[in-house]
């Protein structure tokens, strides 16, 4: 349980690590200086509380934010293994909720 | 007013070149992705008005010519809004996913509505003023070119609403809004042989100048 539960999350962090690479390095350390001073939360943290980085996303690009919110849930499939589709209606945490349950049955 | 309205323009519109510079090498060194080429293509068309308001006051304040118009000044500023143009382009698309089709049928139909309105009020007195090829094109091109700026601007504001994004975008639409009642007062005053340097509409160009830097 806490391998399956570490590897999740290790494929959460890589994602967002990824997904967040569309705004370029600089963008990208941007978002990370402000989840650590606006919210005390580090890259490490952010399995924990995907809900702080979605809402530092928001508060900074608007609805903008979905895009990279989409990129970083597509990384993440990828890096599960697992085949990612459009699904109207979902957010960010609805897609997040379906990989944990999905990449639990495949381990 | 005079001296000011020539002389201004160029030192300001130059800090904005350097800056923007600043920021190209900045992304270009780390990483060339999208962003990189906004910067570039912005710098490069910050640039190129920056040399259209330094050969306006070469013009205006060592040649001594009245109103240098139209003249090589404008060559620079009107291929300055083809990169600064995809530089808009290029940071909207990237965030485009975020725009629905309402959305962009709503933004193209107000762009369309707006060229209409624009081209109509200018079209009158400029066709019927005796003015060359050249200034005719121009009285045109102007204010159709920030109507271009703005069907890409104001689509960041859509995007970024929300968001702090939002306030840059925000400041950037005013900037074109200014520049496009500046422009078609400039057409209008220079199809009626009313316009003179230092004349007060200069103060929007000014004033826009303020917004986008």
């Amino acid at each position: 349980m806490d391998k399956e539960k570490n590897t999740f999350e290790k494929a959460l962090v890589e994602a967002v690590d990824e997904g967040l690479l569309m705004l370029g390095e600089s963008g990208r350390e941007v978002i990370y200086f402000r989840l650590k001073h606006s919210y005390a939360l580090g890259k490490e943290d952010i399995p924990s509380h995907p809900e702080i980085f979605v809402e530092c996303l928001r508060k900074i690009f608007g609805s903008g934010a979905r895009v990279i919110e989409k990129a970083v849930i597509k990384s993440l499939y990828r890096r599960l293994g697992l085949k990612f589709a459009e699904k109207e209606g979902f957010d960010f945490f609805e897609y997040l909720r379906e990989a944990k349950k999905q990449a639990s049955k495949d381990f | 007013m005079y001296f000011f309205s020539n002389a201004f323009p160029p030192v300001i519109s130059g800090a904005a070149v350097v800056v923007s510079g600043l920021s190209l090498e900045k992304y270009w060194r780390r990483a060339k992705g999208s962003f990189s080429k906004v910067w570039l293509f912005f710098t490069v068309g910050l640039f190129l008005w920056f040399m259209g308001e330094a050969v306006w006051a070469g013009y205006t304040l060592v040649l001594g010519v009245e109103v240098p118009y139209p003249s090589v000044a404008d060559v620079f500023w009107l291929a300055g809004y083809f990169p600064y143009f995809i530089a808009l382009y290029l940071y909207v698309k990237v965030f485009g996913g975020a725009l629905t089709k309402k959305m962009l049928a709503a933004s193209l139909a107000s762009t369309l509505v707006l060229t209409i309105v624009v081209t109509s009020v200018l079209l009158v007195p400029i066709l019927g003023a005796e003015e060359d090829l050249a200034a005719l094109a121009a009285d045109f091109a102007y204010p159709l070119f920030d109507l271009a700026l703005f069907s890409v601007a104001h689509l960041g504001v859509i995007i970024f609403w929300t968001g702090k994004l939002a306030k840059s975008w925000f400041f950037l639409n005013a900037s074109v809004a200014v520049d496009v009642c500046a422009d078609i007062l400039f057409s209008y005053t220079t199809a009626n042989n009313t316009y003179y340097c230092g004349h007060m509409l200069e103060l929007l160009y000014h004033f826009g100048s303020y917004l986008l830097y």
